[in-house]
């Protein structure tokens, strides 16, 4: 079974416990405003542009069938809207600088690249997680994946945005270690203004996770001036205190390098201009949880 | 007036001309006494123990003072340079003159040369390996000797003093030769001689200090340097002080297993209240100064831990001191390594992993469980002598004062691709350098390009292996090397200089460079020239002669191309191939020219970089000039999978089929704080899965200014933030330099 993935990462650490490989599927029902992977958004393959990485040779502008690729002032211009992904312009970049993010991969193909790390993820109690996107959006897939991950003896985390079918949730409980889930909004209309969707079906599957006895880590993503608010930062505590069985609750502060590649995806309009998490900010919110009694990791 | 400038090298020619017809050995110790102490030097401020010695113009030893310095040596252009001072008088001036003529045809390496076979003569030219463009170069030298420094220890310069009078006795009545014995018997009263110059140059400076704590040191030194010349060292310091004026007369720069030979005199001092703890250290970080302070640079290493040492318990204390040295004293030597194994105290890789992290590099780690495999299966040692491997130098084995394998020579892979390429052209100097084997445009099959490489790499392999063995016969040949053999196995008793028909096992190396490099142009090559055609033959010449001007696109095409280093099969099985033929082929050379064994090593030196200004750009995206990737390593940010990858590649080559590789690794302080548990699994997972050995060094500042400028060769930092996806190579520039400032550190 073939699903549509953006990126595999190895060795990545920040994902689940020990050392594991990351395979973010590609396609989100969610569009964040500070979404710090936006090439993940859309179901469909895309094309990606490096303006570092380009040397002007104009050979992508020949074979363009839709005339995305254009010449302006003697460099090198993209128009997004005209570009129908036809994949050309990439064979013929020696650069590297244009990219088609998305490809269709085969749940074979990657098992066997993870399982390539398996003696790491033994000794680190580390193995496999999915992320996205959102995994749940391509949901045959993530089962097929999973499966092949467990007869493969492989620890298992499910990164999710928390949108997505109860049954889905219900057809891969049995097969994940782990579920690191979001926490955006508290406020629903606000939920609704900045992520497209409203924040009830989320808490509903954090629900029904908790009271299955999944193992969780509830993510709570803090966006300076957007959601570190008194009333999201008590809508946390509020979760923190309903749900004292999960196993974590990790803040994550905002950080920016998303833009680059929302820069490179054409894509860079859709996001917020918002400042990089700083010191102060992480003290101020890892302070306001300790005072009230919660336990947070900050990585 | 009369200079006194080169009279000790008019003294010592004269000394050698005097006995130019007596037995080697007599000549050889009649030469040490000139020698020494000549050219010993002071005693310095904070020393505390005797030994420090300049630079030496004319001598013998059996390591390289310079390129083809060794043996009986004169370094010939430092003399000229010299001789320009206007001080010196007419007459020393043409003595000296005469001097290096005769040196011309009487040194060692002349010796050597004028053996060498016309095909030898006509395709190895040049000794000059650092600055001339060649396949291979020839190195003069017998260098990497590791020394029974317990013998040593044990007898005292008395007790080895006797045994070569019983032995001298005994083969006169036996008549055989005792002139190798009283050769020893000289070397041995040479050594009681700087001993006691030692010790009056110490009162001497006692009595010129003021003060109270130096004038005690001194004397200290004094004091011990009188007891070693009477009788055996029985503390830690008097140890201490034999052992390192004896590498000093002996030229042997490589320290082995010192936790051995010094465990015991440190326990028992700690324990009979002779040294506190604090006096050891402060005796070995002395040490530790004057060893970086002899400066040279690819020797100096110390072996702590490993299987088959017999006082264990005490070794393991001293390894312990010593990784503490190596941590409070900031110096580039000694190459501290630590044989780990199966069983070994955790502490002492608690403690390595402590001193790496804080930014000292060493120790090295080797891995018992793969190395002592290797000794049995590329060397043929048995299990038991295979215990006794010592890395040397730049990270050549052996075993220890038993065998030796001096690398007599390098070749270059890289170069010999780009000559065949160029067919036997050398397309910078537009010289014949190698077998002219056809077109390569006429090579219709990458079979047929990847034959001709592999003829041409054997064919100058074949003439190293000559070389090597014709290095040794003329080394044996021209001189015992009397302060070695006595300390070698076999040698002493068979009454034979080491590479006179002494030593027990004589084997040699062939340093490789670049093999990483040729590994990834073979991969660029058949892919986009044979397979996918996207270059052409044309094309790819024109790209690398012109260095890629006006040919960028051809070389991020090549650039992209699969690199050794990611765990992909493409890159790293072609990396295998031609890490097997190299290794297989050295391998097979040594029953031919009659060594027990011959032995590719892939190190790590300054080599690649300087071999890398004579190469030109390569079909790998290396531009003309460019460092070659170094020792086992995957070129500079060819690596972007992750650490976990790129050691996973690291296991692929064989260890079995050569005589050491260098691995080396870096990782981000975070990784030895932060993530300090993530990082020992890493490591140990690598080497469960067969890593033979790891020098680690931690990113530091100065690392991060050179990533600053050339952000996209560091493609294996790391963007670590939950739940991101992002490669490092594939970032804004700008990003990547925001990450470097922060990550690196």
């Amino acid at each position: 079974m073939n699903g549509l993935i953006f990126d595999i990462h190895r060795f990545s650490l920040n994902d689940g416990p020990g050392i594991r490989t990351t395979i973010f599927l590609k396609g989100c029902y969610l569009k964040c405003d500070w979404c710090h992977n936006p090439e993940s958004q859309s179901f469909k393959p895309q094309l990606s542009f490096n303006p570092d990485k380009c040397i002007d040779c104009f050979e992508c502008v020949k074979v363009c069938p839709t005339g995305a690729h254009q010449i302006q002032n003697e460099k090198h211009f993209v128009n997004w809207d005209l570009c129908d992904v036809s994949g050309n312009c990439v064979k013929v970049c020696s650069t590297g600088a244009l990219k088609i993010i998305g490809s269709d991969c085969n749940v074979s193909e990657l098992i066997s690249e993870a399982v390539k790390d398996k003696k790491y993820y033994d000794k680190t109690g580390g193995g496999i997680t999915i992320s996205g996107g959102e995994p749940l959006a391509q949901f045959q897939f993530t089962k097929e994946l999973l499966i092949e991950a467990k007869k493969n003896n492989l620890h298992t985390v499910v990164d999710t945005c928390g949108f997505a079918d109860k049954d889905h949730y219900k057809g891969i409980l049995s097969l994940v270690d782990l579920f690191l889930f979001d926490y955006k909004f508290t406020d629903d209309e606000k939920h609704k203004k900045f992520t497209g969707v409203s924040n009830k079906i989320i808490l509903e599957n954090l629900d029904f996770l908790y009271h299955n006895k999944a193992s969780i880590i509830l993510r709570c993503p803090l966006i300076p001036g957007v959601n570190d608010n008194e009333e999201h930062l008590n809508g946390i505590k509020a979760l923190i205190k309903k749900y004292p069985l999960l196993k974590a609750v990790e803040i994550m502060p905002y950080h920016d390098m998303g833009k680059d590649k929302a820069r490179k995806t054409g894509m860079a309009y859709k996001l917020l201009e918002i400042k990089n998490a700083d010191e102060n900010d992480k003290k101020r919110w890892i302070n306001y949880f300790k005072n009230n009694d919660c336990n947070v990791i900050c990585n | 007036m009369k200079s006194q400038k080169f009279q000790t090298e008019l003294l010592f020619t004269e000394t050698y001309k005097k006995h130019i017809n007596d037995h080697p050995a007599i000549r050889e110790a009649m030469c040490l006494k000139i020698q020494y102490p000549a050219f010993f030097t002071s005693i310095q401020n904070g020393d505390l123990f005797a030994g420090r010695i300049k630079n030496t113009l004319v001598g013998i030893t059996p390591d390289e003072w310079g390129s083809t310095a060794f043996g009986y040596y004169c370094v010939k252009d430092k003399i000229l340079n010299d001789l320009e001072d206007e001080n010196i008088d007419d007459e020393t001036r043409v003595k000296v003159l005469e001097m290096i003529e005769f040196w011309n045809k009487e040194s060692t390496s002349a010796k050597i040369r004028a053996e060498y076979s016309d095909e030898i003569k006509k395709y190895l030219p040049s000794d000059d390996w650092m600055h001339d463009h060649g396949i291979a170069f020839p190195l003069y030298r017998m260098t990497g000797g590791n020394v029974d420094w317990k013998k040593l220890l044990k007898k005292g310069i008395p007790g080895l003093i006797k045994d070569a009078e019983d032995f001298k006795a005994k083969a006169q009545t036996e008549k055989k030769d005792p002139e190798f014995y009283e050769g020893i018997i000289i070397a041995l009263e040479v050594l009681i001689f700087v001993c006691n110059w030692y010790a009056d140059q110490a009162i001497e400076l006692k009595d010129q200090t003021s003060d109270i704590k130096r004038k005690n040191e001194l004397q200290e030194i004094a004091d011990t340097l009188t007891i070693i010349t009477k009788s055996a060292p029985k503390t830690l310091r008097e140890a201490i002080q034999l052992f390192w004026l004896y590498s000093y007369v002996g030229d042997i720069r490589n320290y082995g297993r010192m936790d051995v030979y010094l465990g015991d005199f440190y326990v028992n001092d700690i324990e009979n209240g002779i040294l506190t703890e604090d006096e050891a250290l402060n005796l070995l970080q002395s040490l530790w100064k004057l060893i970086a302070a002899r400066n040279t640079v690819v020797h100096s290493r110390v072996i702590i831990g490993g299987k088959g040492r017999p006082n264990e318990k005490n070794a393991d204390k001293f390894a312990m001191l010593a990784m503490e040295t190596t941590r409070t004293v900031h110096e580039i030597e000694p190459q501290l390594s630590l044989r780990f194994y199966e069983g070994m105290n955790p502490a002492l890789m608690e403690k390595a992993l402590q001193v790496i992290g804080e930014g000292r590099t060493y120790p090295i780690l080797y891995n018992d469980e793969v190395n002592l495999k290797v000794m049995q299966r590329a060397f043929g040692f048995d299990e038991k002598t295979s215990e006794q491997f010592v890395p040397y130098g730049c990270g050549e084995y052996i075993i220890d004062h038993q065998s030796f394998g001096t690398p007599s020579g390098v070749i270059n892979l890289l170069k010999a691709l780009e000559v065949t390429l160029h067919n036997g052209i050398d397309p910078i100097t537009k010289k014949i350098n190698g077998l002219q084997l056809g077109n390569f445009k006429d090579f219709k099959s990458f079979d047929e390009l990847w034959n001709a490489y592999k003829t041409q790499v054997e064919f100058f392999v074949r003439m190293m292996a000559d070389q090597e063995v014709l290095e040794y016969k003329i080394a044996g040949e021209h001189s015992p090397y009397l302060y070695m053999s006595l300390l070698y196995d076999d040698c002493f008793e068979k009454g034979n200089g080491m590479f006179s028909g002494g030593i027990k096992y004589l084997g040699g190396t062939l340093e490789t460079y670049g093999n990483t490099n040729t590994a990834d142009s073979l991969t660029a090559i058949k892919k986009l020239v044979y397979e996918e055609k996207v270059i052409s033959h044309d094309e790819l010449l024109k790209a690398l002669d012109s260095n890629f001007e006006g040919y960028e696109n051809i070389r991020q095409r090549l650039l992209k191309s699969p690199k050794y280093g990611n765990d992909t099969d493409l890159a790293d099985e072609m990396l295998v191939t031609v890490h097997e033929h190299v290794c297989n082929f050295v391998r097979s050379q040594a029953q031919r020219v009659g060594l027990h064994s011959y032995l590719v090593v892939v190190i790590n030196n300054s080599a690649n970089t300087l071999m890398g200004h004579q190469t030109a750009a390569s079909a790998d995206g290396r531009r003309a000039g460019e460092p070659m990737a170094n020792g086992n390593n995957p070129g500079g940010g060819s690596d972007i999978n992750g650490p976990t990858a790129f050691l996973n590649s690291l296991v692929k080559p064989s260890p079995f089929i050569h005589a050491g590789a260098v691995q080396n690794m870096k990782f981000s302080r975070e990784m030895f704080t932060a993530k300090k548990d993530i990082l020992k699994s890493l490591l140990e997972t690598f080497f469960e899965n067969g890593g033979q050995q790891a020098m680690i060094t931690v990113t530091d500042k100065n690392e991060l200014e050179k990533a600053m400028q050339e952000p996209e060769k560091y493609g294996h930092v790391f963007v670590r933030v939950g739940g991101f996806s992002a490669r490092f190579t594939e970032l804004s520039r700008d990003v990547q330099l925001e990450i470097l400032s922060r990550t690196l550190y």
